[in-house]
This record gives structure tokens, C-alpha cells and sequence, in this order.
């Protein structure tokens, strides 16, 4: 399967739910220290990776999501505090359509309602998460409870007012955008956690990765007790997905540069494969949900894998 | 920039303590972290100021290069053109630019030649015949250009500023001299007058004289030059032998003539033959001085009189992105500044840091110069003045090894700068071409290799995709 080389580190890789070649890739210059940003979307074509169009931006940009309502909507995560939107129908000097600046810190996840498609959070190291609409310029919302970077905030796929959130102080809250409070508090880890996504077959069932090298499965019902603990990592675990297509698989990456796919339910060994093709720290991932076991890596050594499952990524 | 630096820090911050977890549980705001006791001090990149940062965005209509291409360049009366007439000299410079990229001749918005030695009007005729041998239609304009030795920056410089006011899209600058076919000369008599006015009696000395008060007023030394001219032999050699002019060089189908036996013969020109590898300063330190009794200006350490052309094709970043065609590098700024005509070789010397902050940076972030090599003492002189690193000018040797055709030389430093940062890649970000200019001035020009002239660059055509949703259809 192919590989794309990105003139900037990535930070982000996400399939499109409307096209299965099509991929958007957030980069950020400097390894997202300083300097600007590249947004790419890229087609999965039989000679490999091309690149459909790319925005620029001022800042690094540390995440991306597509529209779950219109295949030429994407939205970045930058680390100027703003939220971006694009449209690939518009002219390029038309981009972004909007730009969104509310975070006062580093924006480092977006994620796009699933269910009701209209909506999209960000989440800020600002310790904040907002609620977004394509119409409306401002935020409807701000939640503010945590008390450090939150790394991550994820809708569940189920329910379309619910959404946990992942945060530096070692707690994952789960929210009810029509409650004023946060529902649940799970304090999942000794360390930061910086990562967490729904199982998307049980609605109760979250997975947390964390600094302390561990990915935690929770049953949001029962925080005080996790369900079960993968271990593997040797660094901090950056992101965690559930697959798509399969309850009990799910895909990690970590600063120790690799990606390791897990099935929690495997009696004796959960770790299912272990991936050794990025050669920087790997921070970005992804699992098709239009074509099963395809699956996409981002890192920063500025490339992007995509392959199917069972396959070495770096196999031409 | 304290509030990049504390940006700076707070993300490092935040990265380290991923890593390496100081504390098992944060319960410490993001303002909060001058106070924390993890130190992380900003210092200085280890790849030094100069590294490939970039400085300025990439617009669609900024001026960019797409194509930069020169002939050999002989030695006049002896070398490969002595017998070739000058218009043959810059038809396939401008013929090649058109055809490696693949622009149509008539979308050529202006064809702009410098130029310097001919007489004006016979140089812009023989400047208009060259079009159509290199196949323009009549629709395409030609014009010559004439700021001495920089008259072929100048022609460039005007293009980009053409392009940038948007009277074409796309236009060529070129420059062109057979110092075969025009000797330089005072032609009838000097303005009595001059006599009243020591700056311009000062224009009328010869350019070796204007090198010897160099040399004198900035003292420097016979050895000094001869260094700077064996270097310039050298580099020219080694990048000949390794092919470096390869991607520069297009070949001219010529004739020449035995001069005792008349004879006539076909060959393609391809290759500079006024280097001469195997100077040494020994050989250099036995020649006479030429301008002065006990001076230090010689034929081994000036510029070699030289026949030559090249062109430059530029047009709008925006053109060049829906052609598809990969960007060579863009036109940052341009100066021309004038200083004593007694000793213009100092020209570039302030001309440099002018341009170069004319486009934003300082002299450090330059990664490459071509500085024309008039003479050694003023190009060293420049290049000691500005404290410039030797390793980063003139890597492939000057004109004092490949020779100096006056009004193509600003072309061909060009397209010899932009090829070699294209070789270096992606640590040459900046460069620099500048020249010292008879009657007193100096020009400088910065080019930049951005992120999108990388390999890696988007300039592709989109070609099947309209980026329309399907329903659009």
C-alpha cells in the first residue's frame, strides 16, 4: 500500500465517510512547535497517494474532520486557538469559509456529530471544549470543567447529545450536552490521559490511552473499576480508536513510533500485531468505515501509510 | 516574539511532559507554566539562523521562475561564438525555456533583453530577429534593456515587475552579449565639460582602473586577488567535471571559422571554455598589472571578455499552478544603487543588504550568492565587507573563470544560482545574485526556493476532479 510524503510533521490522518479513497491529513510544521500548518486531502488512487488540494495555514494544526453532511467539509484543529472550516467546492481563496477563534489556547481534537450530522467539538488545551454548527459563527456552547489540556473529545456514536472528553487531568468526563454538568467522572489513569473513543457496539463501553503507557476499557457505568488493561506501549499512548466494523478490535498509537492493534476479548494475548513502519513519533490514526481493515497512520517523520489490515504498511 | 517564545515553550512543555511525566497528576492551568520547574530555554537552532524557514507566505500571484537557461559561455574572438552571429546566441535560450516547459510562444506577454556593448536600436532588432528564429509568432513584443553589467538582472527584475502589475502573465527576461561582435569603445568625442565635475569624469575610467582604486582605498592585496581568482578557476572546473551546468547549459548548433585556412566547420557549443583548471597562484603572480605601474589588477584576476546569452522564463505562482508546471523559484526583490564611479566595484556591497531587506531577511538567512566577479579585488572586497562565508558564494566559480558577457551575465548568474539551490535542496532557501555596474552602482536581486518549489509541491494539475459534490453534476 502506498505512502505519502507531507512537507510538514503530521499530526492528524482521517478517511472521509463519503469517499473510500479519500483522506484528510492535518500537518504541522516543526514537529507542531512552531511555524505554520498544512491541511491536505489526499485520493487513494491505484498509483498511489494524490494530493486533491491543500490549505495552508498560520499555525501547526494538530487535528481534522470531515462532515458527516457534506463530503466537501472539513474541518482543522490549529494551534492558534481557531477552528477552521474548508470547503473543497469553494475556491481556494474562498478557504477557510470560516474561521473560528475562541479557544485562547492549542486546539488538539475536532470530532463531527454521527449521529445528528449537524453539529462538531472541539476540544482545547485551554481546558475547554465547545460545541459547534456549520451556521452559526459562535460556539453554542463552552464546557468547562476540566482542569488541564483537554486532548480529546469524542461523540458517541449512539447517541447524539453525548460525548466523553480525555484530559491532561487524568480524568475522562462523559457529557450530556443538555445537562449543565458533566454526567460522569471516570479519574482512569495515574497520568495525563491523552486520548478516548466509544466502542461503536456498546454504547457504554470507552477506551482510554494515557502517559502511563496503558490503555484502559471502561464500562462508563462503573468508573471506578476499568474492565480491562492492554499493556504494550513502552511511551505514552497518543490516540485510540475502536473499529468500526468489529466490537472488540481496536487500533493505538503511541510516541514509541508504533501502531498496535488489540482485541480485548483475545483470551491470552490482546496485542494482535505490532507496526514498527514510522520512524518518529506516530501520533495520528485511523480506521475505515467504508472499507473494512483499511487502515491509515500518520507520524512525524512527515509520512502517511495507509493499508488493510494483516498487510506490513511498508509493502508496496 | 516573547509571545512566539512562550508558545514555543508551552508546547515543548506539554510534549515533555508526555514523555516524561514529572508529576503523577496535573492539576496545573496551561498559563501556569513559567512557574513549573521542567526549564525549557529557547536557544539558538543548531542549523543556525539561516536554516530553511520559511519567511514569508506563498500567494498565487507572487512572481516565480520556471525555467532558467544559458548558452556556453567563449571567450570572444578565440572562444566557440566567435563566429556566430549574436541573434543565434539567444534563439535557443529562448526557444529552450518555451519548450521545457511547454508554454505556448504566444502566451509570452514580453520578451525583455539586456544588453549593453551593441548600438541600441541594432541590438533590439537583432534582439526581435532571435524571436522569430526561436519561433514567437510576430505577436510576441521584444525590448532591450541597457544598466551595464547588470542588464540582465535588470531585464528579469522588469519582467517580475511587469508580472506584478499585471501587465502579462507570463514573460521573459533575458540578456545577451557577444563581446566578439561589439568591443567595448567611446564612440566620438567626451563632454569638455567633464572637467568641471569629478564624479562624472570618474565615469569615463576604464573599469581596471576603477578595480585598482579598490584595490588601493580598500587595501586589497595582489595575493588576495590571485586567491580569489584561483578559486574561481577551481570551482568552475570541478563543477564542469562534475556536470553541475549540465541542467543550465543548452547546447548551440554554430559554425567556426579556421582563421588561416577559412575553412568551416558545424559544431554544437556546449561546454564554457574560458576556465582554466590548472592555475596556480604561481602562474598568476608572474602576469603584469595592465592599468596601473606596480598595480595589482591583472588579466588572471579580472573578469575574461566573453560571448554569451540566457533567459529566464517567469509568470504569476497562480499560471504556473494551473500549467502544472513545477516552480524553479520566486522573485523576491530587486535593487539598483548607485555609488562612487571611481570605485564601482563596490557596487554589490551595498546593493546586497538593500535587497535582502528589501525582502524581509537579513544576510544571514541568504544560503547562496552569486556575486559577479568583475574583478577580484572588488568581489573581494564585497564579499569581506558583508562577512559573507566564501563557501557560499560563486560555488560554481565566476566570471572571472567562466567570463563576464556584460549584459547576459545577470541572466546567467540566475539561472546558475537557481539551479544549484535546486541541487542543494531544501536547506537553500535564499539567494542572492548581485553585480558591480561601470559608471558606479550595484544590483541585487533575492530569490527564494519555498516550500512548494520542493519535489514535493502541489503544483500538479487537478485534472479530472472539479471538487463538486456528485449531486452538482
Amino acid at each position: 500500500m502506498p505512502m505519502f510524503k507531507t512537507a510538514f510533521n503530521g499530526y492528524a490522518v482521517k478517511f472521509s465517510p463519503f469517499l473510500e479513497s479519500r483522506l484528510a491529513v492535518a500537518t504541522s510544521q516543526n514537529f507542531g512547535i512552531i511555524g505554520s500548518g498544512r491541511q491536505y486531502v489526499l485520493d487513494l488512487t491505484p498509483n498511489g497517494f494524490v494530493p486533491v488540494c491543500s490549505f495552508d495555514t498560520p499555525d501547526g494544526l494538530y487535528d481534522c474532520t470531515w462532515s458527516e453532511d457534506n463530503e466537501n467539509i472539513l474541518v482543522s484543529a490549529s494551534g492558534d486557538g481557531s477552528v477552521k472550516l474548508w470547503d473543497l467546492a469553494a475556491p481556494p481563496m474562498a478557504n477557510p469559509v470560516s474561521n473560528r477563534q475562541e479557544h485562547s489556547h492549542e486546539v488538539a481534537s475536532v470530532d463531527w456529530n454521527m449521529v445528528r450530522k449537524d453539529s462538531f467539538l472541539s476540544s482545547s488545551w485551554d481546558d475547554t471544549i465547545r460545541l459547534w454548527t456549520v451556521d452559526s459563527p459562535q460556539s453554542l456552547r463552552a464546557f468547562v470543567e476540566h482542569s488541564y489540556c483537554v486532548y480529546k473529545a469524542v461523540w458517541n456514536p449512539r447517541h447524539a447529545d453525548i460525548f466523553a472528553s480525555a484530559s491532561g487531568d487524568c480524568t475522562v468526563r462523559i457529557w450530556d450536552v443538555r445537562q449543565p454538568r458533566s454526567t460522569y467522572q471516570i479519574p482512569g489513569h495515574e497520568m495525563e490521559i491523552l486520548s478516548c473513543d466509544w466502542n461503536k457496539y456498546n454504547e457504554f463501553m470507552l477506551v482510554s490511552g494515557s502517559v502511563d503507557k496503558s490503555i484502559k476499557l471502561w464500562d462508563v457505568r462503573n468508573p471506578r473499576q476499568e474492565l480491562t488493561r492492554l499493556l504494550g506501549h513502552t511511551y505514552a499512548v497518543r490516540q485510540v480508536k475502536f473499529s468500526p466494523h468489529q466490537e472488540s478490535l481496536l487500533m493505538s498509537c503511541s510516541y514509541d513510533m508504533t501502531v498496535c492493534l488489540w482485541d480485548y476479548r483475545a483470551p491470552e494475548d490482546a496485542l494482535l500485531a505490532r507496526l514498527a513502519h514510522h520512524t518518529e513519533f506516530a501520533v495520528g490514526i485511523d480506521m475505515s468505515t467504508l472499507v473494512e481493515g483499511l487502515l491509515a497512520s500518520t507520524a512525524w517523520d512527515e509520512t502517511v501509510f495507509v493499508w488493510q489490515q494483516g498487510m506490513d504498511p511498508r509493502a508496496a | 516574539m516573547e509571545n512566539k517564545n512562550n508558545k514555543m515553550r508551552l508546547r515543548q512543555q506539554v510534549l515533555l511532559e508526555h514523555l516524561n511525566p514529572a508529576a503523577p497528576a496535573r492539576r496545573r492551568a496551561v498559563g501556569g507554566v513559567a512557574s513549573s520547574n521542567l526549564v525549557v530555554s529557547s536557544s539558538p537552532c543548531a542549523a543556525g539562523d539561516s536554516a530553511p524557514y520559511p519567511r514569508t507566505t506563498d500567494f498565487l500571484d507572487d512572481v516565480v521562475i520556471v525555467a532558467a537557461y544559458r548558452t556556453a559561455i567563449c571567450r570572444a574572438k578565440r572562444g566557440g561564438f566567435k563566429d556566430t552571429f549574436p541573434d543565434d546566441l539567444l534563439a535557443p535560450v529562448l526557444k529552450a525555456v518555451i519548450e521545457t516547459t511547454g508554454v505556448k510562444a504566444q502566451e509570452v506577454g514580453d520578451i525583455v533583453v539586456g544588453s549593453v556593448l551593441a548600438p541600441g536600436a541594432q541590438r533590439a532588432n537583432e534582439c526581435r530577429m532571435a524571436a522569430f528564429f526561436a519561433g514567437f509568432p510576430e505577436t510576441v513584443p521584444v525590448r532591450t534593456v541597457n544598466r551595464q553589467c547588470s542588464s540582465g538582472l535588470q531585464a528579469v527584475a522588469d519582467v517580475a515587475a511587469a508580472i506584478k502589475a499585471g501587465f502579462y502573465d507570463i514573460g521573459i527576461g533575458a540578456g545577451l552579449e557577444s563581446m566578439t561582435s561589439n568591443p567595448m569603445a567611446w564612440e566620438g568625442s567626451v563632454n569638455p565639460r567633464v572637467e568641471s565635475n569629478q564624479r562624472a569624469q570618474d565615469c569615463l575610467l576604464p573599469m581596471g582602473v576603477t578595480s585598482e582604486n579598490v584595490a588601493e582605498r580598500y587595501g586589497v592585496g595582489r595575493k588576495q586577488q590571485d586567491a580569489a581568482s584561483v578559486t574561481s578557476h577551481q570551482r568552475a572546473a570541478a563543477a564542469t567535471a562534475a556536470g553541475k551546468f549540465r541542467d543550465e547549459i543548452i547546447p548551440v548548433h554554430t559554425k567556426l571559422v579556421d582563421p588561416k585556412t577559412g575553412e568551416e566547420k558545424q559544431v554544437t557549443i556546449a561546454v564554457d571554455d574560458g576556465i582554466r583548471p590548472q592555475t596556480t597562484l604561481a602562474d598568476l603572480a608572474k602576469l603584469k598589472a595592465v592599468f596601473k605601474k606596480n598595480g595589482s589588477t591583472t588579466a588572471g584576476n579580472s573578469s575574461q571578455v566573453s560571448d554569451g546569452a540566457a533567459a529566464v522564463l517567469l509568470m504569476k505562482r497562480r499560471t504556473a499552478l494551473e500549467k502544472g508546471i513545477p516552480v524553479l523559484g520566486v522573485f523576491r526583490s530587486f535593487v539598483a544603487v548607485g555609488v562612487d564611479p571611481a570605485v564601482m566595484g563596490i557596487g554589490p556591497a551595498v546593493a546586497i543588504p538593500k535587497a535582502v531587506q528589501a525582502a524581509g531577511l537579513e544576510l544571514s538567512d541568504i544560503d547562496l550568492f552569486e556575486i559577479n566577479e568583475a574583478f577580484a579585488s572588488q568581489f573581494t572586497y564585497c564579499a569581506q565587507q558583508l562577512e559573507l562565508d566564501p563557501e557560499k558564494i560563486n560555488v560554481n566559480g565566476g566570471a572571472i573563470a567562466l567570463g563576464h558577457p556584460l549584459g547576459a551575465t545577470g541572466a546567467r548568474c540566475t539561472a546558475t544560482l537557481l539551479n544549484e539551490m535546486k541541487r542543494r535542496g531544501k536547506d537553500c532557501r535564499f539567494g542572492v545574485v548581485s553585480m558591480c555596474i561601470g559608471s558606479g552602482m550595484g544590483a541585487a536581486a533575492v530569490f527564494e526556493r519555498g516550500s512548494v518549489v520542493d519535489t514535493l509541491s502541489n503544483a500538479r494539475p487537478i485534472a479530472d476532479n472539479n471538487l463538486l459534490s456528485k449531486d452538482a453534476k
